[in-house]
């Protein structure tokens, strides 16, 4: 009953830490779903294949959001006619690239600066790499049928013809779900959708510091040692947990808490890392932007790349 | 209707444990008004969302109703946990202290201050004789006799590290896990496991009730 009573008390502690943060995502998230569909600048933005997801991914500064509040805004891009490549830096350096998760990553390790630059520059790195690879599939076999139909709608017709573009004189009717472009959703609108999303976040948010809480508690010390004491295993120890886990990076930080004094910090980066790239919660969530092909060359590529990082920062740190 | 009252209770519960005091247990003092006034964000959108939506019937999904059962049961079982077994499970490393806390005059120090000015002059020669006035929980060990300890927290309760004191208990103590103790007494060296270290030696020891933010930055 002691240790029930402990997980009970370190599971409130995790849960009340991260709510305010959890907040602070859902509603700069609604936020840019209010701005961003005035599109006019998208298709403005550079479409060098380094430029764009260099774009991409500082674009985070501006829409900050954590990786559940970000999927809707890269999908507004990529349908609005933004470059590939600026769309998936967005998607995968956004999540980490952007003001509350620095701030809560600082809160939550006040006395570990490096996190404070590893992570974020882990995640740019690591955003440029996936958004390059991506970029040498065929938009056909790299986007998810419905957004590859709107953003095609907003492609000049000197780039496709009226066959690809699919509408037009002899094309097909606009497909259901293409939102009218310069539409900006009412305040009411924007509550509705930030409300919902925040509770859907707030039942993951559960389940992760239940997990949490019942790693620090029931798991024996000594295993955690001896997994989190070993380079290469801690850091794939943390990035099954952290693809597990599932919670948004704004408030991952906190977690990754309970076990920081166990790991190496190259696993400790890579639970940081990953996490807003991969994870169970965001598979469902990509099949809304990318075909399944290309959300497994994204977890692959993602893990692989992750680990590689981990691996360096064990070599620099310990 | 149903997401206005979720957040509602949700924001009722976040600002019930800033109300009640229970945060005092579970988070460092600095996030507190944070908690707090995303308590008061929470009933806030909640009041709006059923204002905006009082005709429309939402579908609740079965996510939303777990996490509506979580926060009550939060709001029923405040926090209580054992910060002996909870430093059982931790390792010793003290963050940085917030201040130079050594220089004050032995008796005024705190348990955590006496741990850190140890570790950052191992001799125990050199508190031999200090007065101390201290106070903490009793940390059992799985071997070995209890320390006096407090728990350092950088951020919340996950993180908690303990820092502990020897204490050569007098002969008719009976120090159970847990119990909150003030002890006067000084500092003594003492030999155990072949290590000359520093230990607590009591001349009174008081049983105190929880104080009231039992967690030191």
């Amino acid at each position: 009953m002691e240790r029930l009573a402990t997980a009970w008390a370190i599971f409130q502690g995790l849960l009340l830490e991260a709510i305010p943060f959890l907040l602070l995502g859902v509603l700069i998230a609604g936020l840019a779903r209010w701005l961003v569909p005035q599109s006019a600048w998208v298709s403005r933005l550079p479409s060098n294949p380094l430029l764009a997801p260099i774009t991409g991914a500082l674009m985070g500064f501006a829409l900050p959001a954590c990786e559940c509040g970000n999927v809707p805004v890269a999908r507004r891009l990529l349908a609005s006619g933004a470059p590939l490549g600026t769309g998936f830096g967005f998607l995968f350096a956004a999540p980490v690239l952007n003001p509350i998760v620095l701030a809560s990553t600082w809160a939550a390790f006040p006395d570990q600066p490096w996190l404070l630059i590893a992570r974020p520059a882990g995640a740019f790195l690591l955003a440029i790499l996936l958004s390059l690879l991506l970029a040498q599939l065929p938009e056909s076999q790299l986007l998810e049928t419905a957004l590859l139909s709107e953003r095609r709608l907003s492609q000049p017709l000197r780039n496709l013809d009226l066959l690809q573009r699919g509408s037009g004189l002899i094309g097909t009717p606009l497909p259901a779900n293409a939102a009218p472009r310069a539409q900006r959703p009412s305040p009411r609108d924007v509550l509705d959708q930030s409300s919902r999303e925040f509770l859907d976040l707030l039942a993951l948010l559960v389940l992760g510091c239940v997990i949490a809480a019942a790693v620090q508690t029931w798991l024996p010390r000594s295993w955690l040692l001896e997994i989190g004491g070993a380079p290469t295993a801690s850091i794939l120890a943390l990035m099954v947990l952290a693809v597990v886990v599932s919670v948004c990076s704004s408030v991952d930080a906190f977690l990754a808490l309970g076990f920081a004094a166990q790991v190496t910090p190259g696993a400790l980066l890579a639970f940081l890392l990953l996490g807003p790239v991969v994870d169970l919660k965001l598979a469902g969530l990509f099949t809304v932007l990318m075909r399944p092909r290309a959300i497994a060359i994204t977890a692959v590529a993602a893990s692989l790349g992750v680990l590689l990082i981990g691996q360096w920062v064990n070599l620099w740190q310990l | 209707m149903t997401r206005g009252l979720l957040l509602i209770l949700w924001g009722w519960m976040v600002l019930w444990s800033v109300l009640s005091g229970r945060l005092d247990l579970l988070l460092r003092g600095i996030f507190h008004s944070l908690v707090g006034a995303s308590g008061l964000a929470l009933l806030l959108a909640g009041v709006m969302v059923m204002i905006r939506n009082r005709r429309q019937r939402d579908v609740p999904r079965w996510p939303w109703l777990v996490s509506a059962v979580v926060a009550g049961l939060v709001l029923l079982m405040p926090p209580n946990p054992s910060f002996s077994d909870l430093a059982n499970n931790r390792p010793q490393g003290l963050p940085e202290p917030p201040e130079l806390a050594f220089v004050l005059p032995p008796e005024q120090r705190s348990l955590t201050e006496w741990v850190r000015l140890l570790r950052s002059q191992p001799d125990p020669d050199l508190v031999a004789g200090n007065p101390l006035n201290i106070s903490g929980f009793v940390w059992s060990q799985p071997d070995g006799p209890p320390l006096i300890a407090r728990l350092t927290v950088r951020c919340c309760l996950a993180d908690a590290t303990p820092s502990g004191l020897p204490v050569a208990w007098p002969a008719d103590a009976e120090p159970k896990a847990n119990q909150w103790l003030a002890i006067q007494g000084t500092m003594a060296v003492e030999t155990r496991h072949g290590e000359r270290i520093a230990v607590v030696v009591p001349t009174t020891i008081t049983t105190i009730p929880r104080p009231k933010r039992p967690l030191e930055p």
